[in-house]
């Protein structure tokens, strides 16, 4: 009988305590793997959805990610336009706004957009935005929601009016839902309208070109982001140009921390609790087992096979539950997002949990390692039995 | 003679930095190619209040005087801009009066927000961090509690024979509950008293370590009174539940089996 | 000669003060020999048991098993002499519960290596040697005491050993049913197989060739 056959029989034997320890491993490493997925979800999330705008590279006036105009950004457009590798440029304006249907009206985020081939938003309904010349009838997409708030879909009229600084006395434009699309960086609570830059401006009341805050340009394929990047340095060198990965890496290094770091705190005090209470099982089992253990090694079963009967039992009992720990898991894993999405002001589709391979793979190492570190000292103590003391101590006790 | 620069306090990260101390005179500019400029004297140095939003930003700033940061950067052709603030801070003199002052101010000047500095919303970020935190240790708790039930199995068949010599000699049952109950609850006090203990012993390093790499005042973690009589509260009656459990069978067979090897 | 003590003492060191559990004994046990130990509780029985088990070693002395120093070996080299020359009857039986009683009797065959299929033939020789082959498939929480010391009397033969030490193999059974495993001794030394026996049972003692009584750590 192999060490393996004689630890599932033990299992087996005491059933209700290894049930019971494979679902103490299961809730535990249930949490351990939660905090695996959360120690990178976030950047994978807005990494994705980064991507999913589908442009690679984007230009802000200064450092970080302030909502200022870039000076002079058509003629910077222009010029991106022209460069080697570049595929598509979109220049952006954001600003707060107020939109209106019938009796209905309420607070927008307006978001303008210049001559571009595609838009940083996803079409699900209706149609985009169409580059029409200056003054020509206002077009606008909205978000989701928006037709449910305010009770206009494709083909209704929505009035909004611009309200820079907050306050504003313009008249208020009347624009055509042309579409509804899924704005990424919206948060849930948030209406978004999108139009183009002429129509935005002709909402705000500017007679002449406002400054985009924000150019995305899309890379060519088999360009390379950084070379354009670079570029753009050296042509505009008073702003700043990122690739998608390094406003991953700027909001790694700042606006995730917290997340990064209880995660860490998290993953390492599960593994430590898991291995703690596993090699305690373990050991207070074999304690219980003592005489079973020395007559075995008294009628001459090596100490290295009572040993790997042990460490089989760890890995059975962790083994079982690191399994099971992962679709718990993953359930648990929604719960936890569903709650820490109630934050104000995230996008709608930013999530904390995000499934990596690479998470399931360490949260198998991890619990490998802790269930051969849960049997080492209960195989140390069954294997340095005094068989002999421990006979006498069992026919007397 | 030149009038002396107006006073500036700077940060003690900033003074670091840039090795600054008091009486230095510093040049600050609006515009990072040295625009707008304007010339200051550091009249101190201060240690920026901890905010846990920013606990990983480098708090290089200083603070002027509202007509000297007005002059310095307000935008000169917009005759507003001189007159445009982003936040007034009100201290009242009775802080009873607070939320009838914020919703008298709402009402009179309805295109500003008027927000007590106590409050704490269902959605503020602290408020759904802290639900975090209590969504995982329930989750602790219920591992925890497998695995305290599976020892105490154990220890309840180890004690098999035992039992059955009380209950042999005329213990009564509930007798034998009532102590597996007590001595279930003295070891889960005694337990969360020890994980207190281990708590407080962590807070302190885990606050330093967390200071000291991020250079920051913020304390991360705290073990108040009210903490510690949560895990006691929450730790006992799993502590009788568990001994109940785990023995509930042997106090409920036939007092006879509980000889059989 | 299987295995030769000499001028053994073992000596166990306690907190109070260190407790000379055999002094000075000198003892030898032939090939097919059935040696029985008696002498009251404490007098050091179990410990010469363990010495010529090879599950402990003499503080000063010698034990020689077919020629081989035992204290000189290693755990590794006694755990095989454990395995394959020496059979262990326990007072308690010892049997693993969750293994069935064929199992249980597989086991240490396995552990030496023995093939499955003459595994198994063996065990059922055994079985029927011990009168339980119809119990071959029932844990030992379905047998009775002295099923379960059969049992383990079977698992002690199932490497063919040359010596067989019990301790106290009645001392949890009741006198009908020790006479049925004094019987199986009977069978197994008329077998060939030498037998060391610790007892206090005087009929158990009386069936042995030779008596030996053991007092205050020493074979007087």
């Amino acid at each position: 009988m192999t060490p393996l056959a004689l630890a599932w029989r033990a299992t087996r034997q005491y059933r209700a305590r290894a049930v019971l320890a494979v679902v103490g491993v299961a809730v535990i490493g249930a949490l351990l793997f939660d905090m695996l997925l959360l120690s990178r979800g976030l950047l994978v999330s807005f990494g994705r959805l980064l991507s999913a705008e589908g442009f690679d590279i984007r230009i802000v006036a200064t450092q970080g990610f302030a909502r200022i105009g870039i000076p002079e950004s058509a003629a910077l457009v222009e010029a991106v336009r022209r460069m080697p590798g570049v595929a598509d440029t979109a220049a952006i304006a954001v600003e707060a706004g107020d939109a209106g249907v019938g009796a209905a009206h309420g607070h927008v985020t307006l978001i303008g957009r210049s001559r571009a081939s595609a838009s940083p938003w996803r079409i699900v309904r209706g149609a985009d935005l169409v580059d029409s010349a200056p003054g020509a009838g206002c077009e606008a997409v909205v978000d989701g929601r928006f037709p449910s708030q305010f009770h206009a879909d494709v083909g209704g009229s929505v009035r909004v009016l611009g309200l820079p600084g907050g306050a504003s006395a313009l008249p208020p434009i009347d624009c055509r839902i042309v579409g509804v699309a899924d704005f990424g960086f919206s948060a849930s609570g948030e209406r978004t309208v999108a139009m183009t830059m002429d129509a935005l401006q002709r909402a705000l009341g500017t007679t002449h070109g406002a400054d985009a805050q924000v150019i995305l340009i899309a890379s060519a394929a088999g360009a390379d982001p950084n070379a354009i990047v670079r570029a753009v340095g050296r042509l505009r060198p008073d702003v700043r140009a990122y690739s998608n990965a390094e406003v991953v890496e700027q909001f790694n290094r700042n606006g995730f921390a917290y997340f990064r770091q209880i995660s860490t705190v998290l993953s390492t005090l599960t593994t430590v609790f898991a291995f703690l209470l596993v090699a305690t099982l373990l050991t207070v089992s074999v304690n219980q087992r003592l005489g079973e253990i020395a007559a075995l090694r008294a009628v001459g079963i090596a100490r290295h096979r009572i040993a790997a009967m042990l460490f089989w039992e760890s890995a059975l009992l962790v083994g079982g539950g690191a399994l099971a720990a992962v679709p718990l898991g993953a359930a648990l894993a929604v719960g936890l997002d569903r709650l820490l999405r109630q934050m104000p002001g995230l996008p709608d589709g930013l999530h904390f949990f995000v499934f990596e391979r690479r998470a399931l793979v360490v949260h198998l190492l991890v619990f490998g390692v802790t269930a051969a570190a849960s049997a080492a000292y209960p195989a140390w103590l069954a294997a340095r039995l005094p068989i002999a003391e421990t006979l006498r101590r069992e026919v007397v006790g | 003679m030149l009038a002396p620069s107006p006073g500036i306090l700077i940060s003690r990260q900033l003074a670091a930095r840039a090795h600054l101390q008091v009486g230095d005179e510093v040049t600050l500019a609006t515009e990072p190619q040295g625009g707008r400029t304007a010339t200051f004297r550091v009249t101190g140095v201060y240690e920026p209040t901890p905010d846990p939003m920013r606990f990983t930003a480098e708090r290089i700033e200083a603070r002027l005087h509202l007509p000297d940061l007005v002059a310095l950067a307000a935008d000169g052709s917009d005759p507003g801009d001189a007159e445009s603030i982003g936040r007034i801070n009100v201290a009242l003199t009775d802080p009873a009066d607070t939320h009838a002052f914020a919703a008298d101010l709402a009402s009179s000047v309805p295109t500003v927000v008027v927000r007590p500095a106590s409050d704490f919303r269902e959605s503020d970020v602290f408020a759904v961090i802290d639900r975090f935190h209590v969504a995982i240790s329930i989750v602790t708790v219920v591992g925890a509690t497998a695995f305290l039930l599976a020892l105490m199995l154990i220890r309840a068949e180890e004690r098999r024979e035992t039992v059955g010599v009380m209950r042999l000699i005329g213990i009564s049952q509930r007798s034998l509950l009532s102590s597996v109950a007590i001595e279930g609850c003295a070891i889960a006090i005694v337990g969360a008293a020890f994980g207190i203990a281990l708590a407080l012993a962590s807070e302190r390093a885990i606050n330093h370590y967390f200071q000291t790499r991020y250079d920051t005042a913020l304390v991360f973690i705290r073990v108040t009174a009210a903490i510690a009589v949560r895990a006691v509260v929450v730790a006992a009656p799993l502590g009788v539940g568990a001994g109940i459990a785990a023995s509930w069978t042997l106090l409920r067979r036939n007092v006879l089996s509980l000889f059989r090897r | 000669m299987i295995v030769a003590v000499r001028n053994a003492s073992r000596v166990f060191p306690m907190a109070a003060a260190p407790v000379v559990a055999l002094r000075d004994v000198t003892l030898s046990v032939d090939a097919g020999e059935y040696v029985a130990i008696t002498g009251p509780s404490g007098c050091g029985k179990s410990t010469l048991l363990h010495l010529i088990g090879c599950v402990d070693t003499p503080t000063s002395g010698t034990v020689l098993f077919e020629g081989r120093d035992v204290a000189a070996l290693g755990e590794s080299a006694r755990s095989r002499i454990r395995l394959t020359r020496i059979g262990f009857v326990f007072q308690r039986f010892f049997l693993l519960p969750m293994l069935t009683a064929a199992e249980n009797i597989e086991l240490p065959q396995a552990e030496a290596g023995v093939a499955a299929a003459d595994r198994r033939a063996r065990t059922r020789t055994l079985l029927d040697y011990v009168g339980l082959a119809d119990r071959a498939d029932h844990l030992p929480s379905q047998l009775s005491g002295g099923e379960m010391q059969r049992v383990a009397v079977a698992r002690a033969l199932a490497n063919r050993p040359a010596l067989l030490v019990a301790d106290e193999p009645t001392g949890e059974l009741d006198e009908a049913t020790g006479e049925h495993i004094a019987d199986v001794f009977d069978r197994v030394h008329a077998d060939g197989t030498a037998i060391l026996l610790v007892t206090h049972n005087p009929t158990l003692a009386a069936r042995a060739s030779r008596r030996l009584t053991m007092k205050s750590g020493a074979i007087v």
